[in-house]
């Protein structure tokens, strides 16, 4: 039975079908076309897994990884309507972190780090009744929002129990962050506005080169800049100054007094 | 005393307009850097408040743009394209020129007493550095500044965290500024023997031909042998105005010598 100009179905023996592909040379084994049509098959899976995007990336707000801050991607603040549900992985357990994550560190990073998945991100810490934010994260409370505008850690990661800022339904989860939290202020804020780092680094330490590698090389850069120009030009302006002081009989002096030691010590 | 005509008053109107925005910026940036301290808030307080040290800050430096702005303007005016490009690396101009280098190179050897005092033209070489700093200076930190008045909208244009790395490059850029300003560029401007007390150059416009002659002998020379040094003799200033400019002077150099104290004597209390 002949389905199209490619190929026909042939009734075999044990009441199976099979496709026949027709060849310009018509020798082609059947073996052969199995084979081939594997290999495509596979080809195109592989192709599939790895240029179309995934299903929970084409339904997020940004289009483009590399243009995602324009204006159109501005929050539409709406996003129970269409927002992706995670993939269902236990919070508790480590399999539901990406891997790349979860590996090379101590045991108490790790633990650290997998907290920032957790609904609940301070689960399981004894006596935390009794604890303030800034007793355990004390580096974290002198930012910029706190020094100057006096903003509470709940305005922002709000009230009990405080989400870790990976867990999906967070708000300070990075996808909606600028919707949830920072466009409480900041009126238009979108998410390349919420990528800025409101817990800086300290930008001279050698940490920062790993974790804010742009910060800690401008940073020293300008510091560089700034401690050479006072390097050349504060003694510069001493030397002057002292220069004037000194009458050029004195300066002619000591001039002929190393003069005449260099000469001593040619001879000698 | 016979006077020699230095700056012309729009370029001194050009200097008083960039010192006295530049002291505010100072003042309303440090204000906002060390709001956590009491002199931070003492500070802010004399501007009406943290808000309001904002605001002034982002308008005086809108301001400083704009001078930038006209100065490029009255720079381009003032060059005699007749005579282009000869005219800008001339003794007159500004620009560095190959002189310049040797100079200073000679002048580093009389600071340790091996060479005699270079023969200095109009401009000294640390004066064109002073002058082309203000360029880099008014740039880097009125781009960073431009970018970081309006976060949610430069964000729209650059990732976020962009910002972070521009906040330090301004603030680094101005903490350079504001103590290159009041150490090097004071004292040699004004504290060192042959200008003290104070340097009225800037103010009156006018300086004394004979102490000209001492520093900058070959522009007296220059002056002389093109018959131009009668044309551009000045008359003395005032004693009262004298008065007045000494005061404002040394009020200005109080200011960012109280600037820079307080910096640093607060710096530990910004980071503790």
């Amino acid at each position: 039975m002949e389905i199209s100009s490619l190929g026909k179905i042939r009734l075999l023996k044990d009441h199976t079908c099979d496709v026949v592909f027709s060849c310009k040379q018509d020798q082609c084994h059947k073996d052969t076309d199995r084979l081939w049509c594997g290999i495509r098959l596979m080809i195109g899976l592989v192709w599939l897994a790895l240029f179309l995007p995934d299903p929970g990336w084409s339904q997020t707000e940004a289009t483009s990884k590399i243009i995602r801050y324009r204006e159109r991607e501005v929050s539409s603040h709406y996003y129970e309507t269409y927002e992706v549900k995670p993939r269902p992985y236990p919070v508790f357990v480590r399999g539901g972190i990406p891997q790349r994550e979860a590996i090379t560190l101590s045991p108490i990073a790790e633990k650290v780090r997998r907290r920032k998945y957790l609904a609940d991100s301070h689960w399981g810490l004894k006596f935390y009744e009794r604890l303030t934010c800034i007793r355990c994260h004390p580096r974290q409370a002198r930012n910029l929002h706190k020094r100057r505008a006096k903003i509470t850690c709940r305005q922002c990661h709000g009230p009990e129990p405080i989400a870790g800022l990976k867990h999906y339904y967070s708000k300070m989860n990075p996808r909606r962050r600028h919707a949830f939290v920072c466009a409480k202020c900041h009126e238009g804020a979108n998410r390349s506005f919420a990528s800025y780092v409101n817990h800086e680094p300290n930008p001279a330490a050698m940490s920062t080169r790993q974790s804010f590698p742009l910060l800690f090389y401008v940073f020293w850069m300008m510091a560089a800049i700034a401690v050479g120009t006072f390097a050349a030009f504060l003694p510069h302006a001493f030397m002057w100054g002292l220069r004037e002081f000194l009458p050029d009989t004195y300066m002619s002096g000591l001039k002929k007094h190393f003069v005449k030691r260099r000469k001593q010590d040619d001879q000698d | 005393m016979t006077r020699i005509k230095r700056f012309t008053q729009a370029q001194r109107v050009f200097h008083l307009l960039l010192m006295l925005s530049f002291l505010t910026q100072a003042t309303t940036g440090l204000a906002r850097l060390y709001i956590e301290t009491n002199w931070g808030r003492f500070l802010a307080s004399l501007f009406g408040g943290y808000n309001k040290t904002l605001t002034i800050h982002w308008w005086v430096g809108l301001f400083m743009l704009a001078l930038l702005g006209i100065h490029v303007l009255y720079v381009l005016i003032r060059i005699d394209w007749r005579r282009f490009p000869k005219s800008v690396y001339g003794p007159d101009s500004l620009l560095p020129r190959k002189e310049d280098l040797g100079q200073a190179l000679q002048h580093v050897g009389w600071l340790l007493g091996i060479r005699q005092l270079p023969r200095f033209d109009r401009w000294g070489y640390w004066e064109k550095l002073d002058y082309l700093a203000v360029f880099w200076g008014i740039c880097v930190l009125g781009g960073t500044g431009l970018i970081l008045y309006n976060p949610v909208f430069s964000s729209r244009y650059m990732p976020g965290w962009v910002l972070n790395v521009l906040l330090w490059v301004h603030r680094i850029e101005a903490v350079l500024a504001i103590i290159h300003v009041s150490t090097i560029h004071f004292f040699i401007g004004h504290l060192r023997r042959h200008n003290f007390p104070m340097d009225l150059v800037m103010f009156e416009g006018s300086i004394d031909l004979e102490k000209v002659r001492h520093e900058r002998p070959a522009w007296v020379e220059r002056l002389e042998q093109n018959g131009n040094l009668h044309g551009t003799l000045a008359g003395s200033t005032s004693i009262a105005l004298r008065v007045v400019y000494y005061v404002f002077g040394f009020s200005v150099i109080g200011c960012f010598i109280y600037l820079l104290i307080n910096g640093l004597a607060n710096i530990t209390r910004l980071f503790g």
